[in-house]
């Protein structure tokens, strides 16, 4: 999860929750999962400095919170990016050479 | 772990609950706008929207989690570690809480002191709307009268219906009662006479029976019935309901009085005098008969409600036309005719005063307020200089631990959890110096209440927690803890990683000087303590040791009473032969006998025709024959009283001292002169003899004085000097007073030196704990002193081997740090001294013969501060020179 919130984050700038969700939902239908989780993991997110939050007001005018990415979480995403890419390799290795 | 979350629900969690509930509402409703959006009605959206989220409760519930538990746990590990680092430096943390703790409590003991006597509210109805009178005295420097007679009572009374409802309480007096008849037992109580409505205007109710009413207050002589206190009630009858009703009987030395208890007041209430409290309480009817119409009588304090919206100054003008008017009427009976007019106009044009009473009428707020506020300054001073002490340790151990915080910073640790660190470890520092503390103020101020207390002067204060104290303690810690860990964890926090770990020599100048402060601070409080301290110790020990102009040692003074009622002759027919039949007692050197122990004095005015002065106020002492030799005052001229004298009812022969003779006849002979005026009673006086001065007050130089014999009506204090052991001779004279007469018997034996000790029962508290207070602050100072400056030493040991190593001798190393040492602790003392002479002002009013700016006030606290900082800085200077250099240098 992090991983993808980071990425996402990362590329698209500041978005509130249910933009994640989105965006998350929009580029893969594989990665469905209960939409209210999201939350808890951007709370640790947040407590661990990777990603901080503001009150912005939307096109409907309502107050929500967006999240950004912070520099910490740059480099947390760089680990998690190298760690996610050992992991598939390593997988698909086993995959083709087992 | 939710249990800690809900734990610290109470602190943050609401906050964090409406930020995640409206977070997750606006997810839900986008959710809601674009399934809407698409085609879908309202209801199925929203069902839908509600399903993908999940469980909403339980998201909530892990969020919270998320953001709780972090700080939480940081604040448990800080707690833990600073625990730890606490024990680890053992010796650290026992002085800085011993001397915080001790410091806590003396402010805390002065505090619940001063609160009792001077801010506790009176537990009365709408006590900020009780005033009461006082007047102005003739002399400017005399403290304002707050006693009137009867008919004054009642004149302003009746001039201020309508504004204030005036209600009299009479200065208590000390009667002897029998409550049980059948053994026939006396005992003192404090009683009060009070109008019929004091209890009503003041707002008290009965705990038992009724409170008096103006039906008890209609007749003189009518109405003898009397209202207990409920403190009384329950101490000498363990709260007996069936004491009303019963009759119990008032010794005076005429005649004995049946009274009959009607009931009980209120458990908080116990009078209207803070720090004295009154047993019962007689109708104003009850007085002496004298009292009624007699504006000489002057015994009660005048107290009133102010009605609603009636402003002071409308009641204030009101009064003192009455007030004037009554001086008026009442001036022709006060003055004799050939008063100079001025005086006349003096007495009539007395300004009134309106105080306000709603903290109690108390004349002991006025004799201890300045001996409480020095010595609440001194706490408070204490409080400073055990703060920084423990200021200057914390700084000078983060100091130390410079290495750990900027490891800690540069594994990525916030500063704001370094800042949290150093608080939390000034903060269990301070809570467990408050809780000491406490328990130190709960032993403290009953003492401090004990040793004001003297035979006569039954203090009582009810020294007890209550919120003000408790709000006050609070707000001290929280204070001291904050000031105490900030400055070390400001700079904890401000600490570079880089220039730390690269070991610089530069830094250990730089970490001494941020020191040098603290020490400047903590010798400078330090200084004011003992400047003060030594002001008031030494004031003390002139004090003591004054020639009173009387020998008290081996002087016993035996308080008497009849047994039954008598008449004045019968009364002094006993005295002459209870003096007669001590005198042939063996082991009594001299008998005699005093209206008032000698401390105790009678002010009056007398006019003498022919001198410069016609009118003057002086001290009267009346006395019996023997008197002199008893006490040891030597005859200067004429002769002394003898038994002859006694033998007239209104006896005219007087003795002036010194002072008199010298003040007011000059050079001239003062034996045969003669006075006008009134003295006790009788008309022209005429001088038989000059006797050298005596102290009255040991605090003054001795006032001119005149004795007089013992008046008919006055039984007397019989004072005996003993030539052998004072003490064995007690029960002896108890015998000889019995077989003299049986109609009279010794109430108590009292020795004279401890009578006169306990007039300097202020002097001596405050030398006592000022003295105290400087040691411990002498204490403090150095071994804080030497915390620092052993500190900064060490840091200079690498600095001090490259000079030996260079060829500097370790005697010139030492001296500059010794020098760097005391110019520091001089810079404080001077800022200390400047403090003291600002201080001493405040105290200067409570000095006997001792001049601030002297050698002696001055060269002690600069010496013993300025040979601590010499100790402190020279021990470790001289094991840093020491230290091998090559040591030293591989040291970092």
């Amino acid at each position: 999860m992090p991983l993808l919130v980071l990425t996402v984050l990362h590329r698209r700038g500041p978005l509130h929750g249910y933009a994640i969700t989105s965006h998350i939902q929009n580029l893969s239908d594989a990665l469905r999962v209960e939409e209210g989780s999201l939350y808890p993991s951007l709370h640790r997110m947040e407590e661990a400095g990777w990603i901080k939050a503001r009150t912005i007001t939307t096109e409907h005018n309502r107050r929500a919170r967006a999240y950004e990415i912070t520099a910490s979480g740059r480099r947390q995403l760089g680990i998690e990016e190298a760690r996610w890419r050992s992991v598939t390799d390593a997988v698909n290795h086993l995959l083709k050479h087992a | 772990m939710s249990w800690l979350s809900r734990i610290a629900s109470a602190f943050r969690s609401s906050g964090v609950d409406r930020a995640i509930d409206e977070e997750m509402t606006f997810h839900i409703e986008s959710r809601i706008r674009d399934l809407v959006a698409g085609g879908m009605t309202g209801d199925a959206a929203e069902a839908i929207a509600r399903r993908q989220f999940g469980n909403r409760l339980r998201l909530r519930e892990e969020s919270r989690d998320a953001k709780l538990l972090p700080w939480l746990d940081s604040l448990g590990r800080d707690v833990r570690l600073g625990a730890r680092m606490l024990r680890k430096n053992r010796l650290m943390t026992v002085a800085a809480i011993a001397s915080l703790s001790l410091a806590l409590g003396a402010c805390m003991s002065a505090f619940s002191l001063v609160d009792t006597l001077m801010f506790r509210q009176l537990p009365v109805h709408q006590p900020e709307r009780l005033k009461y009178l006082t007047y102005s005295a003739p002399n400017p420097e005399m403290p304002e009268n707050d006693t009137f007679s009867d008919p004054a009572f009642r004149r302003l009374r009746d001039a201020g219906r309508g504004q204030v409802d005036l209600f009299a309480m009479g200065y208590a007096s000390k009667p002897r009662v029998t409550f049980d008849v059948a053994s026939g037992e006396r005992e003192t109580v404090r009683a009060q006479f009070v109008s019929g409505d004091a209890f009503e205007r003041l707002g008290v109710r009965p705990a038992a029976g009724r409170l008096l009413t103006m039906q008890d207050d209609q007749r003189p002589g009518a109405h003898p019935v009397a209202v207990l206190s409920h403190a009384f009630w329950m101490q000498r009858f363990g709260g007996d309901p069936g004491i009303v009703g019963r009759w119990f009987v008032v010794h005076r030395p005429q005649e004995d009085r049946q009274f009959q208890i009607i009931g009980v007041t209120e458990p908080r209430f116990s009078g209207v005098e803070p720090g004295y409290s009154t047993d019962l309480w007689l109708p104003y009817a009850m007085q002496d008969a004298s009292a009624f119409g007699n504006a000489q009588y002057r015994t009660l304090r005048v107290i009133g409600r102010v009605k609603e919206d009636v402003s002071p100054d409308q009641v204030h003008s009101v009064l003192q036309a009455a007030f004037t008017n009554f001086r008026r009427d009442d001036a022709p009976a006060e003055f004799g005719a050939n008063t100079p007019p001025e005086r006349v106009a003096q007495f009539v044009n007395t300004p009134l005063h309106l105080r306000p009473a709603a903290t109690g009428v108390s004349s002991l707020r006025a004799r201890f307020q300045r001996p409480l506020l020095i010595l609440t300054g001194i706490a408070a001073l204490m409080l400073l200089l055990a703060g920084s002490n423990v200021a200057n340790l914390f700084l000078a151990r983060t100091a130390a631990r410079e290495d750990e915080m900027s490891l800690r910073l540069s594994l990525g640790a916030g500063r704001g959890r370094l800042i949290q660190q150093m608080l939390i470890e000034s903060a269990i520092v301070a809570g467990a110096a408050c809780l000491i503390g406490v328990m130190f103020a709960a032993v403290a101020a009953p003492a401090v209440v004990s040793l004001l207390r003297t035979a006569e002067d039954h203090v009582l204060l009810d020294v007890h927690v209550d919120w003000r104290l408790v709000a006050f303690i609070s707000g001290m810690t929280l204070l001291s803890s904050v000031l105490l860990g900030l400055a070390a964890a400001l700079r904890a926090s401000s600490v570079a990683p880089m220039t730390v770990l690269k070991a610089s020599g530069a830094r250990a100048s730089a970490r001494a000087r941020a020191l040098r402060p603290f020490v400047v601070m903590q010798v400078a409080f330090s200084v004011i303590v003992l400047f003060v301290g030594g002001l008031l110790v030494r004031s003390f020990v002139k004090l003591i040791s004054v020639n009173p102009g009387f020998a008290a040692s081996g002087v016993l003074l035996l308080s008497w009473e009849a047994v039954q009622p008598m008449d004045w002759h019968q009364q002094r027919t006993a005295l002459l032969e209870v003096l007669d039949r001590l005198r042939d007692v063996p082991g009594l050197a001299a008998v005699s006998a005093a209206e008032d122990t000698v401390l105790g004095r009678v002010r009056d005015d007398v006019s003498v025709p022919g001198t410069a002065r016609e009118t003057f106020e002086t001290t009267m002492a009346a006395v019996a024959p023997g008197f002199f030799e008893t006490m040891k005052i030597p005859l200067l001229a004429g002769r002394t009283f003898v038994r002859g004298d006694f033998d007239t009812e209104r006896p005219t022969v007087v003795i002036v001292n010194e002072s008199f003779a010298k003040r007011y006849f000059g050079s001239e002979p003062a034996v045969g002169r003669r006075f006008e005026g009134r003295i006790a009673g009788s008309l022209g006086h005429e001088v038989i003899g000059v006797v050298a001065d005596a102290r009255y007050d040991l605090r003054k130089p001795p006032a001119p004085t005149i004795y007089i014999l013992i008046p008919i009506r006055s039984l007397g204090i019989l004072h005996v000097r003993v030539s052998g052991d004072a003490t064995a001779i007690a029960d002896r004279l108890r015998a000889e007073v019995r077989a003299a007469t049986p109609l009279f018997r010794v109430t108590s034996v009292t020795a004279l030196t401890a009578m006169v000790n306990r007039t300097l029962v202020h002097e001596r508290l405050l030398a006592l704990l000022a003295g105290f207070f400087a040691l411990v602050g002498l204490v403090l100072t150095a071994v804080g002193l030497y915390g620092t400056l052993s500190y900064a030493v060490v840091q200079r040991t690498r600095e001090i081997g490259i000079r030996v190593a260079l060829g500097a001798r370790a005697v010139g190393a030492v001296r500059s740090v010794l020098t760097d040492s005391a110019r520091t602790t001089l810079i404080g003392a001077a800022c200390g001294l400047a403090g003291g002479l600002y201080a001493a002002r405040f105290v200067e009013t409570m000095l006997f013969e001792v001049a601030l700016l002297d050698v002696s006030s001055l060269a002690l606290p600069l010496g013993m501060l300025l040979l601590a900082t010499l100790v402190a800085a020279a021990l470790p200077a001289w094991r840093a020179a020491r230290v091998d250099p090559v040591i030293a240098l591989r040291r970092e």
